[in-house]
């Protein structure tokens, strides 16, 4: 019986670069001529590799004498002989080899289905974001509306989607091979509709609740929602790898949150803290019962002492030379 | 456009000088024999930064007694009283004398110090008794010395106008020449007698000038004879205890004065009721385009300023009450329009130098829930002075809540008060805001 061996040369992903039928019980692997497998990389040795069956049937690597060996991925071991299944990777110099026989079983074939097209949803988001941008700028609009200034936001919005997508689609294009577009600018509108809905609702809700922490950490929401972003469109070029990608996500985000409190931080010591909601809403919006006048002022003189301390905190004037008494 | 009070304070820095020459004004023959006597009682105090031995301002002073006391503006003086490490003090006097000068006393309510000079038995001035009477005539001859842009010593005719009407701080109108450089000299009737000291011009009127009353000179110079300041002395707290003791006397007054309620729209609200505010209206209605909310806007003033440092002038009261109404705007609009005009003040990062960060407190209250007061939005903001203790800016505006097309706007911006008078002003102010009907 002819005995066949397949042996799979892997490019630097392992994805498969060249694949070799051999119909032979031993098949030999090297730079040389003589070989069955012949391997152009200047690392591997004249003969480097040996394939066949040991005693007990199985297939098997021998290395036949090379300088710089034979190693098993995963895990790198440097090995004399080893026995391999289907899926161990063999590493030769700087060559990754697979080696299967006809009894390798394969996955079931993939269903094929007709993907469900992305741009109607892709459509349908931006239409909302800039429904949203357009009616809150009109009900902000204190003057005549000008064409000019409603015409802005939908540019704005496709110039940023469009160029923040472009670069994911080139990123995906050359790690994953396929650009992805039409998902990656899906992935980049939903991001900005969630952020667009949060800043409605942090001047919403901090007007009608007195709620204006939802405006002071709206940078908080911005960098999480970039961080989320950021990991649908790694995930897009690939599936693997997604505890390392979170982890660069997460560390975007420690960094961006960080940056950006220190520097909130910087300036409130600078020019104060206003603490103040930045618009008022009718006050048909109002949902909170107001508060009692002793309240207010209440609250009026505890800001005398954070006042005390801060003039306490922070050094006298250059010109305060001479101490009395 | 509302005519803008300003002051110009009439402290000389060099750098900054305008050489506008005025026309001379004809001198008579009082003016020449007054001059004659005055020449060795007139000083040039010049403010030297030490490390450089150069004049950085200049001002005018006057002897007052033999062993050589005098008298000058306090914002003259006011760079080596603040920072007395970079700056001293100097005099010439016409003959060309120069020596240092030692600061005794300063009233800075007033505007006025005192200092010493280094030699005695000097000819001086003496005050006029009728000054601190009142007995003046409007109309009567008064002659203003001084040394205006380095130029040398002038004397200038001019007349007496009686006091400042309206004004918290008591100030001769003098009808006069004052230019930069004639600060802290004296003005003299014609028997050579202290009526006043020159301090100040208005900015945009023309020969329209002021004095501090010879009095507070002659009290001060009293001061300065029996508790002299001792060397070394900290003019910061001297200041910061002096800035204390005159807003308590002003808010005093201002409430003692009463106030009286103000009609806008729908609402009620209050203003002083004491002269020394300064009122002004402005209206948006004959704007083009055509305005699509109504403002209409009323900004009282105190005019009480006290001048402490060139970048530090304090002391007034300034209450704004504006009523808008929504013509063509939706409820949304019109509160957009609204948070504009209702936002606090933003300061700067500049002026760390005599202030704390600001700190804002917003809340939405109810001063009385029997159905005549409308609901507010307040919003307190303010910044303690650094080195003053017991001393604040605040800035409180209070916004009704009752409609969303029409909106009463109150803010009261306080210079240089303290904390309490500051709490009790604006519960006045806020407890004030009601409906008419």
């Amino acid at each position: 019986m002819d005995e066949v061996i397949w042996i799979e040369v892997l490019g630097r992903h392992r994805e498969v670069a060249a694949r070799h039928r051999v119909g032979a019980s031993e098949v030999r692997i090297g730079r040389g001529y003589d070989n069955d497998v012949v391997i152009d990389d200047p690392y591997v040795a004249a003969q480097h590799l040996v394939i066949r069956r040991d005693e007990a049937g199985a297939l098997a690597a021998y290395d036949i004498g090379s300088a710089n060996g034979t190693f098993v991925e995963p895990g790198g071991r440097r090995v004399e002989t080893v026995v391999l299944d289907g899926d161990s990777v063999l590493r030769i110099g700087h060559t990754q080899l697979r080696v299967r026989d006809p009894r390798y079983s394969v996955a079931r074939e993939r269903a094929s289905e007709r993907p469900r097209p992305v741009w109607p949803s892709a459509v349908a988001l931006a239409v909302a974001i800039i429904a949203i941008e357009l009616v809150s700028l009109w009900l902000k609009e204190t003057d005549e509306a000008k064409f000019s200034r409603y015409l802005q936001p939908p540019v704005i919005l496709a110039g940023v989607v469009l160029s923040w997508t472009a670069v994911w689609a080139i990123l995906s294009r050359i790690f994953a091979g396929q650009a992805r577009f039409e998902r990656n600018v899906r992935i980049a509108l939903v991001g900005m509709l969630a952020y667009s809905l949060y800043n409605e609702a942090a001047e919403y809700l901090g007007f009608a609740l007195t709620w204006r922490a939802l405006a002071a950490y709206e940078y908080v929401a911005f960098w999480c929602l970039l961080a989320a972003i950021c990991f649908f469109h790694l995930r897009e070029i690939g599936p693997t790898h997604l505890r390392l990608k979170g982890g660069a996500v997460a560390a975007l985000l420690v960094v961006g949150v960080g940056m950006q409190t220190l520097s909130q931080s910087e300036l409130r010591t600078d020019v104060g803290q206003m603490n103040v909601s930045r618009r008022v809403l009718p006050p048909m919006l109002r949902l909170a019962p107001v508060s009692e006048e002793g309240r207010f002022f209440a609250d009026v003189e505890r800001l005398r002492d954070k006042l005390d301390h801060d003039r306490a905190e922070t050094p006298t004037g250059a010109s305060a030379g001479d101490t009395g008494d | 456009m509302a005519l803008k009070p300003l002051f110009l304070l009439i402290a000389l820095l060099l750098s900054g000088a305008a050489f506008a020459q005025s026309p001379e004004a004809p001198i008579s023959s009082t003016a020449e024999r007054l001059y004659a006597t005055a020449r060795p009682r007139l000083l040039q105090i010049r403010t030297l930064v030490s490390a450089a031995g150069r004049q950085s301002s200049l001002g005018s002073g006057f002897l007052v007694s033999a062993d050589g006391l005098a008298v000058t503006n306090y914002h003259v003086v006011s760079h080596a009283a603040l920072e007395p490490k970079t700056y001293r003090l100097e005099y010439a006097a016409a003959d060309g004398a120069r020596g240092a000068l030692t600061l005794l006393a300063i009233d800075l309510a007033n505007d006025l110090a005192v200092v010493r000079l280094d030699r005695s038995d000097v000819p001086f001035f003496a005050f006029d008794p009728r000054a601190a009477g009142g007995e003046l005539a409007k109309g009567e001859r008064l002659y203003s010395m001084g040394n205006p842009l380095d130029l040398g010593f002038t004397i200038v005719e001019g007349t007496y106008n009686g006091l400042v009407e309206r004004s918290y701080n008591e100030r001769i109108h003098f009808t006069g020449a004052l230019n930069p450089g004639m600060s802290g000299g004296p003005a003299v009737s014609a028997e050579g007698a202290i009526i006043g000291v020159n301090v100040a011009k208005q900015f945009g009127g023309d020969l329209v000038s002021f004095l501090v009353p010879g009095r507070f000179a002659a009290t001060l110079v009293r001061r300065a004879q029996e508790h002299p300041a001792p060397a070394g002395m900290d003019w910061h707290a001297e200041i910061g205890a002096q800035l204390a003791h005159w807003q308590a006397g002003l808010y005093e007054a201002t409430s003692g004065r009463g106030f009286r309620p103000v009609a806008l729209g729908p609402y009620e609200t209050v203003e002083s009721a004491a002269p020394w505010f300064n009122c002004w209206a402005h209206t948006n209605a004959g704007q083009v385009p055509k305005p699509r909310a109504s403002a209409d806007i009323t900004t009282c003033n105190s005019e009480t300023r006290v001048f402490v440092a060139d970048d530090l002038v304090t002391g007034n009261i300034r209450l704004v009450n504006a009523y808008f109404r929504a013509l063509e705007l939706n409820q949304f609009q019109f509160a957009a329009f609204v948070s504009q005009q209702s936002q606090p003040p933003w300061p700067g990062s500049g002026d760390k130098k005599w202030r704390t960060p600001q700190r804002c407190h917003e809340d939405f209250l109810a001063t009385a829930a029997d159905g005549k007061h409308p609901a507010l939005r307040a919003v307190w903001c303010a910044r303690a002075y650094r080195e003053f203790a017991g001393l604040y800016d605040v800035t409180v505006t209070a916004l009704t809540q009752d409609s969303g097309r029409e909106a009463l706007v109150s803010r009261l911006s306080l210079q240089g008060t303290s904390y309490d008078n500051a709490v009790s002003i604006a519960k006045h102010f806020l407890e004030a805001v009601q409906w008419t009907k």
